[in-house]
């Protein structure tokens, strides 16, 4: 492989072939084992019974059952209320920080991103803390210090469950619009205007529809998060039997203990949950598919700015508001409950102190061994699943092989397969049916992360490939390099700043990551996600608080750290 | 298969350093649901014993344990060579399964057993209580009886853990059921008692408010309050125990130094780590911590609720779901 191998200059026409099937077959080798066996099990396993006889009344049987019916409703009705709340909110925003004369816009725009960075199993802990009926400390401070009779909120219910998926989802909708809204042509507004259209007009006509696509498109993104998604209806809901589809199939996995009977109700909701997964997928290429020659008009413009007048001093203090309210409130009650010796007690001087920091980061083996688990396991998969990207992406985007196509297919797969489908997958998979058993050993986490995140890196690598011209490596072929010199010298060197886009996208979020490794974890695979959620469970809630501030210091140090490294590399 | 399996066990405690440092002539793997502190300051009192054996200990719910053995089990290996618990039921179901060594512990004679059928499978090393647990603010008038948290002041209020998450809260609920009968638990549900999460989530909703009361765990509410939380902590006269057994995986390799472990849990020097957490020992010549509400461990065996514990194991399941029903008003 050396440069200066005497051999490696020659051109060998037959080499070249042969690495391009190497190179397919080992794609679609990786995203077979990795994600189409976990769902093709997940799908056996919910139609074919035991004796192997496609059987389609079971399923309705486990789809009727009250408690996996109404889970299947519980999933709908908050992924709904999320998707319109966090639509509204996330566009409200993004048309306030593009399109009106907002004092510290760039400022606002920032902070509305942040919720992107915070988990929102932390967010619902936080809420948990502030809004809990009888001990929430707002719901307190109305009842003790304004003589409220009643909690002014129960965040035990569906309305809580929505409100914090909505503040830490809506950021979704809201990077879709603002790109949107930055990016259109101002030209088509303004012909309108010296056409002698109204402000309601133009908005009606052009704008709205110019930006729906990304509207819808965030929107699909956000249906598709909260259908999925596990932490906050774990958090809030589980107590008072409000279950959705991920936390219910956590349920059965837990108390089947081990033993696989009740896994197949639990294969049953995640087909259910691949399918409305894919269907929303489905809608969302056709949607922007449609809609992006209209929108990327080229270089972005400075639009035209809307004078708030008398409304921009309420709006900005309204802004302000919500960014208190929705970032800094939950976040400041974490800290300090986790400062707290034991939960209930006063936020004094003489009861707040960094003991319980101390404890979880030096003394108690749970969580230290969490952390290092969380950051060697984001580590060795974001490594791998940003090779195994660069790969399959470059075969996509780049190869014309024959069977291409089916690479194609399965590399859609990843996008569509929400995090709990993937924990299932795996477990059917690796635990020991065809050989190997990794079930309550790390090992099992690291192929379930790597499934998870592959659609990461495969967004990332073929966008970075996309840019780099056919051509280049036509005429490094052309001047006597070999395939592999060319994919060295020319391609990887080009598609560099892709693959550590996709590093960082999938490092950052598997720290905290909690919907695959709560289902996975064993007694010492512990993930940073699955300490908080167990420690709160066991009634530590002041530990899980402290612990949910240091992963909270952790997300934050990173990116942090990565908008610096990626500012320097644009440079 | 069991090869690649210890292969693959060895590379992932390799891999993420779990694997004890001190390289000792003797070696053990420990499951138990036993909190962090206790079973490390246990095994600190143990290393200097036994210095040539070492623990490797993994400290998670009873349940997660199960779950672990089962699917080792399944491998065709089971690594942990002592399981130490307090799902009573669980040992039960080892022992009728045959996976459990018969061992009596070299102090057996001087301890507390709570079984009367023992024989050796598993052994009780600790005596765990349930009592109630209020919320000092919210109650000012200490429940001296069960039928007190029936009073107003507990209405929509009273929380009891889950019993299909935790076996302490599915052994008191069997208690109360042998002793009051199920007209106790509908009365319960009269006064819109709470299922809560797990045994120790209804102690901390306890302490922040959320209920003014509960069933709880004794070294869970003595560890609150000694830490300064509103909580206080009552026995009512009929007291509700829950013993933990310590048991020996049969075939293990590593038998005796698993032997010494189970023979040093029932010393004094191990018995009053666990009295100082605020759970009985099974040793009578052991100090009761002053935060528990009870002169001596003897006492509270004399006034605690008998029941038949192979029993308890049968009727799990549906014990479990006619509470449930009952409390969730769907009967």
């Amino acid at each position: 492989m050396s440069p200066t191998s005497p051999t490696s200059s020659a051109i060998k026409k037959d080499s070249g072939f042969g690495a391009a099937q190497i190179i397919l077959t080992l794609s679609i080798g990786i995203l077979v084992v990795v994600v189409a066996v976990p769902v093709l099990l997940i799908f056996l396993n919910a139609f074919w019974d035991n004796n192997n006889d496609f059987n389609l009344a079971a399923v309705v049987k486990v789809l009727s059952e009250p408690d996996t019916y109404q889970a299947l409703l519980n999933s709908i009705i908050i992924a709904c209320g999320t998707t319109l709340g966090s639509t509204a909110v996330g566009t409200f925003f993004a048309w306030l920080v593009t399109r009106t004369d907002l004092p510290y816009k760039k400022f606002m725009k920032g902070m509305f991103l942040v919720p992107f960075m915070l988990p929102s199993f932390i967010g619902a802990l936080a809420w948990k803390m502030l809004l809990s009926p009888r001990a929430g400390y707002i719901n307190r401070f109305f009842m003790d210090t304004l003589g409220f009779d009643n909690p002014i909120f129960n965040i035990y219910s569906y309305a809580g469950i929505v409100m914090v998926e909505i503040m830490y989802l809506f950021p979704f909708v809201f990077i879709q619009v603002c790109g949107a809204l930055e990016h259109m042509d101002p030209t088509l507004e303004e012909s309108a205007r010296i056409s002698g259209a109204g402000l309601g007009t133009i908005t009606r006509k052009i704008t709205i529809p110019l930006v729906l696509p990304s509207i819808l498109s965030g929107a699909l993104l956000i249906m598709l998060y909260s259908m999925a998604h596990f932490g906050t209806v774990a958090v809030l809901g589980i107590e008072n039997g409000i279950f959705n589809i991920p936390t219910l199939i956590y349920e059965k996995i837990h108390q089947s203990a081990g033993s696989f009977e009740s896994i197949r109700t639990g294969t049953v909701l995640a087909s259910v949950l691949v399918i409305t997964a894919a269907f929303i997928i489905w809608m969302q290429n056709k949607i922007l598919g449609k809609g992006r020659y209209q929108i990327i008009a080229g270089k972005s413009f400075r639009p035209m700015e809307l004078k708030l007048r008398g409304l921009r001093i309420p709006l900005l203090i309204f802004c302000l508001a919500y960014i208190g309210f929705t970032i800094v409130l939950p976040t400041a009650v974490i800290f300090l409950v986790g400062a707290l010796p034991t939960y209930g007690l006063p936020f004094t001087l003489e009861n707040l102190s960094l003991e319980n920091y101390k404890f979880i980061l030096f003394d108690f083996k749970v969580t230290r061994d969490a952390i290092f688990n969380s950051v060697t396991l984001g580590l060795a998969a974001a490594l791998i699943t940003m090779f195994a990207g660069v790969m399959i992406s470059y075969v996509i985007v780049k190869m014309k092989v024959r069977g291409k196509g089916i690479l194609e297919f399965l590399g859609m797969l990843p996008f569509s397969v929400p995090g709990s489908v993937i924990a299932l997958g795996v477990i059917l998979a690796w635990s020991g049916k065809f050989g190997i058993n990794l079930y309550n050993t790390v090992w099992i986490i690291l192929v379930a992360y790597i499934a998870r995140y592959m659609a990461f890196s495969l967004k990332a690598n073929s966008a970075a490939l996309e840019q780099v011209h056919d051509s280049l490596v036509e005429a490094a072929r052309a001047c006597g390099a070999t395939m592999w010199q060319a994919l060295r010298d020319i391609v990887l060197p080009l598609v560099r700043p892709g693959m550590l886009a996709a590093f960082f996208l999938i490092f950052l979020p598997s720290l905290r990551e909690l919907t695959v490794s709560i289902m996975l974890y064993a007694p010492t695979t512990r993930t940073i996600g699955v300490a908080i959620y167990t420690l709160n469970e066991d009634g530590e809630t002041v530990r899980s608080a402290a612990m949910a501030g240091v992963a909270l210091i952790l997300i934050i140090v990173g990116q942090t750290l990565i908008n610096r490294f990626t500012a320097k590399h644009k440079r | 298969m069991r090869k690649k399996l210890l292969a693959a066990s060895l590379a992932v405690s390799l891999g993420l350093g779990l694997v004890s440092q001190a390289s000792a002539a003797e070696k053990m793997i420990l499951y138990t649901s036993m909190k962090e502190s206790l079973i490390g300051a246990i095994y600190e009192k143990f290393k200097v014993k036994h210095p040539d054996v070492t623990i490797d200990y993994q400290s998670a719910g009873a349940g997660k344990l199960m779950a672990k053995i089962a699917t080792e089990r399944q491998a065709g290996k089971v690594l942990a060579d002592v399981l130490w618990t307090s799902e009573v039921p669980d040992f039960y179901n080892l022992k009728k399964e045959g996976m459990l060594e018969t061992y009596v512990p070299a102090q057996f004679g001087e301890v507390i057993n709570p079984f009367p059928d023992h024989d050796g499978s598993f052994t009780a090393a600790r005596l765990g209580t349930l009592g109630i647990v209020y919320n000092t603010q919210l109650v000012k008038k200490a429940p001296a009886e069960w039928d007190d948290v029936l009073k107003p002041e507990f209405n929509g209020a009273y929380g009891i853990a889950n019993p299909a998450l935790s076996g302490t809260a599915y052994m008191s609920i069997s208690l109360l059921v042998k002793q009051f009968g199920w007209e106790y638990i509908e009365k319960l549900a009269a006064n819109k008692a709470k299922i809560g999460k797990g045994s120790g989530q209804v102690v901390d909703d306890t302490a922040s408010g959320e209920l003014a009361g509960c069933i709880g765990v004794d070294y869970i509410t003595i560890d609150k309050i000694k830490k300064g939380a509103k909580l206080a902590y009552v026995f009512p006269k009929e007291i509700l125990i829950a013993p933990s057994p310590v048991a020996i995986i049969k075939g293990t390799p590593n038998l005796s130094a698993a032997k010494k472990f189970v023979d040093f849990l029932l010393t004094k020097e191990a018995q009053e780590v666990i009295a100082s957490e605020g759970t009985l020992s099974v040793r009578n010549d052991v100090k009761v911590a002053p935060e528990l509400p009870i002169a001596s461990a003897e006492e509270a065996v004399k006034r605690s609720i008998k029941v038949d514990y192979k029993s308890l194991e049968d009727e799990k399941q549906t014990t479990i779901k006619k509470f449930t029903d009952i409390l969730q008003g769907k009967k």
